[in-house]
C-alpha cells in the first residue's frame, strides 16, 4: 500500500516534560493504524499534532511525499486531515447541520443561513455514515454515539483523507462501538486512512491493520497486527511483563456495613442491597443505567425521594458530600478532571485536601505532618511523581487517579464508592489500583466498585449488582455467572406489551445468593 | 531543569514586566540639577507606594476573590462608604470617650460596616447562587447610594485644626510611612494566609475546580462568604486611609478603583479563571501600575493621553506574564535560525 503520510523526527514538550521525543511514523493509504501506549506515552499528542490541534516543536510531515506545514486545524482541513476527539468538539446548542458547516471550507456560506442549503450539503454525508435524522435536530438531544457519527460526517464533508480518532470508544455503549467499527470498515474501503489512538487491546486487534507503539514519548515499534501477539504488544507498551492476577478480597462473611432499602432519587428507583465488611460489591450496567446515580444518592449529591439507608446499623442520610464524609462514606468520582482534581494545584495539596482539618495547628497547615502522611500513602499506592510539589496536571492519567485515590485513603472512610476507578488508566496503574482495593477490603472496609469493564468486576468482586434504567435488574454471584449473563441483565428489554409501571412493581430480583 | 528554579519561573515572569517598566521609566525620567533621574529619588518612590497603597489594599482582597473564581466590582463604592463613615464619625459624633478611643471606634466601625457589605454580597452569591459579577455590580450601585444617603450626598471635610480629633487622625494615617507600612503588613499577612493556612488552600481549591471542591467535601459556601467579607473589610480599610489622605469623606470618591485593583491583580499574573495566583504577584502588579502612572505624570503627559498609554501598558504587562508568549518568542528565534517548526 502506498504511503499517505509520514511524520519524521517530531518533538513536543509541555513545560519540562517530553511528550514526544524524536518520533517518526508512517501511515498507509486506506489502513487503520493504531497508535498505542499507556497514558502519557504521547499517542494522543501525536494524533493532535497530525491534525493541527497543537503545533509540534519541531519535525517534518510529508503528505504524499510532499513536505507540508500543519500549524493549525485549517491547514489540516485543507490537506484533508480531521480529528475526532474523545470529548467531541461539537457545539451542543447548534443543530446537526450547523455543526457540520461551521468552519467548513467546503461549504460556501450564503449571506443568510438557509436551512435548505445546509440540508442539501449535509445529507449525502449523513447518509454515508448511516444517520437518518432530520439535520435540524439539536446536537445535545442525541446520544453520544450519534454525536460521533455527526463528527465523522463532518470530517467526510471536508474531503477527508485521514481521520485521527482519539479514544473514540471510551464513552460508547457496546452497540455503538459495533456501529462505529462497521463505519470504520466502510471508510477504509473507500480509501480513507484512520489513525486509531487507543489503549484498548481488543479493539485494536479487532479493527486495526498495523500498530505503532509509543512509550514515554518515544517510538517503540510498528507491527502488522496479524504478526504480533497480544502479550507481546502489552510488553511493548509497558516495557515489562504484566501478569494478570485475581484480586483476593477478604471473605465477605463480615457484618452488614451498609444496608440500602428501596432507595429512590430522580436517577434511580427502588434499589435495595446490603454491603458487608470487607466486601467488594460490583456495580455493572451501561452508561446511564444509574451507576453514578446510586453513588450520588449515597454521597448526598442527589436528593433522596424515598428509601432507607443504614450505615453501621444506624440510619444514614447525607445532605451534601461533606455530611457523607463525616459519617464515613466516600466517593471517588467518575471524571477525575471535572469532579476530582484541582489541576493547577500540587500533588500534595490535592492529596491532603480533604484531611486539612486534621492537619490544623491553629489556622495553619502542619506541613511536616502533611508531607509525612502523603508520602506514606504515595508509597502504598506506588504513585510516581517527580515531587509532591509539581502541579497534578503534569502527571499521567494513571498517576492522577492515584492522587485522587490517595485523597480518599487519607480520609479513610468506612464505605468507599469507586466510580469507574480504572477509566482511562494504563495497564500498570490498573494493577496497582486493584491492589489498593484488595488492601482496603482486608482492612474491613466496604467497597462499591463501578466499572464499564466486566472482566474487571469479575476479577475483583464476589457479587455484582446489575443496573439498567435506574433499576436493579439482578444480583449475580461471580463464581456462578458469565459475562454473557450480566450483559443480558444489563441490556434486558422489558416486555413492551406490559405496562411499564406494572412491570416495575412486579420485577423479580434475580439473586442466586 | 532544576526543580527549585522551575518554581521560581512564574515569580520571575511577574517581576520581568515591572523591571521592563522601571528601566523604561529610568530612561525617560526627567533629571534633577545633579543629572540624577528624578524617578529614582527616594521622595518619588515614597510617593509611588503611598499613592498606590489604597489600590494595593483593594487588590489584596480582590486577589482572594479572583482566586476563588469570583470578581468584586463593589470595592470602589465600599471604599467611598468607608471613607464617608470615618469622616462622619470623626466630625459629627461626640462620644466623650477621648480622642484616641473615638478614632479607634471610627476606624473599627468603618471597617466593620464595609465587611458587612461584603458579607451581604457573599451571602447572595453563595446561598442564592447568583453570579458574582451580577451581585457585585448591584452592590457597586447600591453601596454607592448608601454612602451618598448617609452623607446627604455632601462631602464631609476633616478639620485642619491640629488640636481637633481629625487632626490627630490625619497626622497618623496621612503619614506616607504609616500608609506604606499598612500596605506592606497586610500584604505579608495575606501572603501567609494564602500559602500557609487551610483557608488559603480552600480558596485556591474552589477557584481551581468548584465541582471537585464539592466532591472533596469542602465548605464551599462558607469560603465564598468569607472571601467577599474580607474583600469588603479591605475596601473599608482603604477607605479609612483615603479619608485621611484627602482630609475628607467624599461619597463620590473611589470611582473605578475596582478596575485599577483588578488590573493590578491581573498584571500580577493571577488568572481570572481562578485557582492560580500569588500575593507577591499582586504587589508587583500594584507597583507596576503605580510606576506607569508616576512616570507619565513626571513627563507631564496630558491626562487623556496618560489613560491611553496606561491601557496599552496594562495589556503588554499581562502579555509578558503568559508562558505562551515566551514559547512564541522562542519559536520565532528558532525560525530565524532556520530550524523547521511545524
Amino acid at each position: 500500500m502506498p504511503c499517505l503520510l509520514r511524520a519524521e523526527n517530531v518533538f513536543k514538550r509541555f513545560g519540562g516534560v517530553h511528550a514526544l521525543n524524536d518520533v517518526s511514523v508512517s501511515l498507509n493509504r486506506g489502513e487503520v493504524h493504531a497508535l498505542m501506549g499507556e497514558n502519557g506515552a504521547g499517542k494522543s499528542t501525536l494524533g493532535k499534532i497530525l491534525a493541527g490541534a497543537i503545533p509540534a516543536d519541531s519535525g517534518r510531515i510529508f503528505l504524499n511525499d510532499r513536505l507540508v506545514t500543519i500549524a493549525n486545524p485549517h491547514d489540516a482541513q485543507r490537506l484533508g486531515i480531521s480529528i475526532i476527539f474523545q470529548e467531541l468538539d461539537l457545539f451542543p446548542h447548534l443543530s446537526i447541520a450547523e455543526n457540520m458547516v461551521i468552519g467548513n471550507l467546503n461549504y460556501k456560506e450564503p449571506l443568510l443561513v438557509r436551512p435548505a442549503s445546509m440540508e442539501q450539503f449535509c445529507r449525502p454525508f449523513l447518509n454515508q455514515v448511516g444517520l437518518d435524522l432530520p439535520s435540524n435536530r439539536l446536537l445535545k438531544s442525541l446520544p453520544i454515539g450519534k454525536m460521533q457519527q455527526v463528527a465523522i460526517a463532518r470530517a467526510l464533508s471536508m474531503n477527508v483523507r485521514l481521520i485521527v480518532m482519539d479514544e473514540s470508544t471510551s464513552s460508547l455503549t457496546d452497540e455503538a462501538v459495533d456501529q462505529l467499527f462497521q463505519l470504520i470498515r466502510k471508510l477504509k474501503a473507500s480509501g480513507v486512512t484512520i489513525a486509531y489512538v487507543s489503549h484498548k487491546l481488543d479493539e485494536v486487534f479487532k479493527i486495526c491493520d498495523r500498530v505503532t507503539v509509543l512509550r514515554d514519548g518515544e517510538f517503540v515499534a510498528t507491527h502488522a497486527i496479524e504478526k504480533i501477539e497480544q502479550r507481546d504488544l502489552i510488553r511493548l507498551m509497558v516495557g515489562r511483563e504484566i501478569t494478570e492476577q485475581r484480586c483476593e478480597p477478604a471473605s465477605s462473611s463480615g457484618d452488614t456495613l451498609l444496608s440500602v432499602k428501596r432507595l429512590t432519587t430522580r436517577r434511580i428507583e427502588d434499589i435495595s442491597f446490603d454491603l458487608h465488611r470487607g466486601e467488594v460489591l460490583g456495580i455493572a450496567g451501561l452508561v446511564g443505567a444509574g451507576r453514578t446515580g446510586l453513588g450520588a444518592a449515597l454521597f448526598g449529591l442527589d436528593r433522596i425521594v424515598r428509601g432507607e439507608i443504614e450505615l453501621n446499623g444506624k440510619p444514614y442520610r447525607a445532605r451534601h458530600p461533606r455530611d457523607a464524609m463525616r459519617r464515613g462514606l466516600g466517593l471517588l468520582p467518575e471524571d477525575r478532571k471535572i469532579e476530582g482534581l484541582m489541576m493547577q494545584m500540587s500533588v500534595d495539596e490535592n492529596a491532603s485536601l480533604s484531611i486539612l482539618a486534621r492537619l490544623l495547628r491553629w489556622i495553619f497547615v502542619r506541613r511536616r505532618q502533611e508531607r509525612a502522611e502523603t508520602e506514606q500513602i504515595y508509597r502504598e499506592t506506588s504513585l510516581k511523581s517527580p515531587s509532591g510539589r509539581v502541579p497534578v496536571n503534569s502527571l499521567s492519567g494513571g498517576n492522577q487517579q492515584k492522587v485522587l485515590l490517595a485523597r480518599w485513603l487519607l480520609v479513610n472512610p468506612e464505605v468507599l464508592f469507586l466510580d469507574d476507578p480504572t477509566r482511562g488508566v494504563d495497564v500498570g496503574a490498573k494493577q496497582d489500583i486493584y491492589g489498593i482495593i484488595e488492601r482496603m477490603s482486608h482492612q474491613g472496609k466496604g467497597i462499591l466498585l463501578v466499572s464499564s469493564e466486566l472482566p474487571e468486576l469479575l476479577r475483583c468482586c464476589q457479587r455484582i449488582l446489575v443496573l439498567q434504567d435506574g433499576q436493579l435488574r439482578g444480583t449475580v454471584n461471580v463464581a456462578e455467572t458469565t459475562q454473557e449473563e450480566i450483559m443480558e441483565l444489563a441490556t434486558h428489554v422489558p416486555d413492551p406489551k406490559r405496562d411499564a409501571r406494572d412491570d416495575r412493581n412486579n420485577h423479580v430480583v434475580r439473586s442466586r445468593n | 531543569m532544576n526543580r527549585r528554579f522551575a518554581e521560581l519561573v512564574p515569580i520571575g515572569r511577574s517581576l520581568l514586566g515591572l523591571a521592563a517598566i522601571v528601566i523604561a521609566a529610568i530612561l525617560l525620567s526627567p533629571h534633577d540639577r545633579d543629572g540624577w533621574p528624578i524617578f529614582l529619588s527616594v521622595g518619588n518612590w515614597t510617593n509611588i507606594v503611598r499613592q498606590m497603597s489604597e489600590i494595593g489594599i483593594l487588590a489584596l482582597g480582590m486577589t482572594l476573590v479572583i482566586l476563588s473564581a469570583g470578581i468584586d466590582l463593589s470595592v470602589g463604592s465600599i471604599l467611598a462608604l468607608g471613607a464617608t463613615l470615618t469622616a462622619k464619625i470623626l466630625m459629627e459624633c461626640e462620644f466623650g470617650i477621648g480622642i484616641w478611643p473615638q478614632i479607634s471606634v471610627a476606624i473599627a466601625l468603618a471597617v466593620l460596616a464595609s465587611a458587612m457589605t461584603g458579607f451581604l454580597s457573599g451571602l447572595v452569591i453563595a446561598q442564592l447562587s447568583v453570579q458574582p459579577f451580577v451581585v457585585t455590580l448591584a452592590a457597586m450601585i447600591g453601596f454607592r447610594g448608601l454612602a451618598r444617603w448617609l452623607s446627604q450626598n455632601s462631602n464631609i471635610g476633616l478639620s485642619f485644626d491640629d488640636q481637633h480629633i481629625s487632626g490627630h487622625f490625619t497626622s497618623i494615617f496621612a503619614n506616607p510611612y504609616v500608609v506604606i507600612g499598612i500596605f506592606l503588613a497586610t500584604s505579608l499577612l495575606f501572603s501567609i494566609v494564602l500559602s500557609r493556612t487551610v483557608f488559603g488552600r480552600y480558596v485556591r481549591a474552589l477557584g481551581d475546580n468548584l465541582t471537585a471542591a464539592k466532591y472533596a467535601g469542602l465548605p464551599i459556601k462558607r469560603m465564598q462568604v468569607a472571601v467577599y467579607t474580607i474583600a469588603g473589610a479591605m475596601a473599608g480599610l482603604a477607605g479609612v486611609i483615603h479619608c485621611a489622605q484627602n482630609r475628607q469623606g467624599n461619597p463620590n470618591d473611589g470611582m473605578a478603583y475596582e478596575l485599577d485593583a483588578i488590573a493590578a491583580v491581573v498584571i500580577g499574573g493571577t488568572s481570572l479563571q481562578g485557582g492560580k495566583g500569588t500575593i507577591f504577584g499582586t504587589v508587583v502588579g500594584t507597583l507596576t501600575l503605580g510606576v506607569i502612572t508616576n512616570i507619565l505624570g513626571l513627563k507631564g503627559v496630558d491626562e487623556n493621553v496618560k489613560w491611553m498609554a496606561k491601557a496599552i501598558i496594562i495589556v503588554l504587562a499581562v502579555l509578558l506574564q503568559q508562558p505562551e508568549t515566551f514559547q512564541k518568542l522562542m519559536n520565532s528565534v528558532r525560525r530565524l535560525r532556520g530550524v523547521n517548526v511545524v
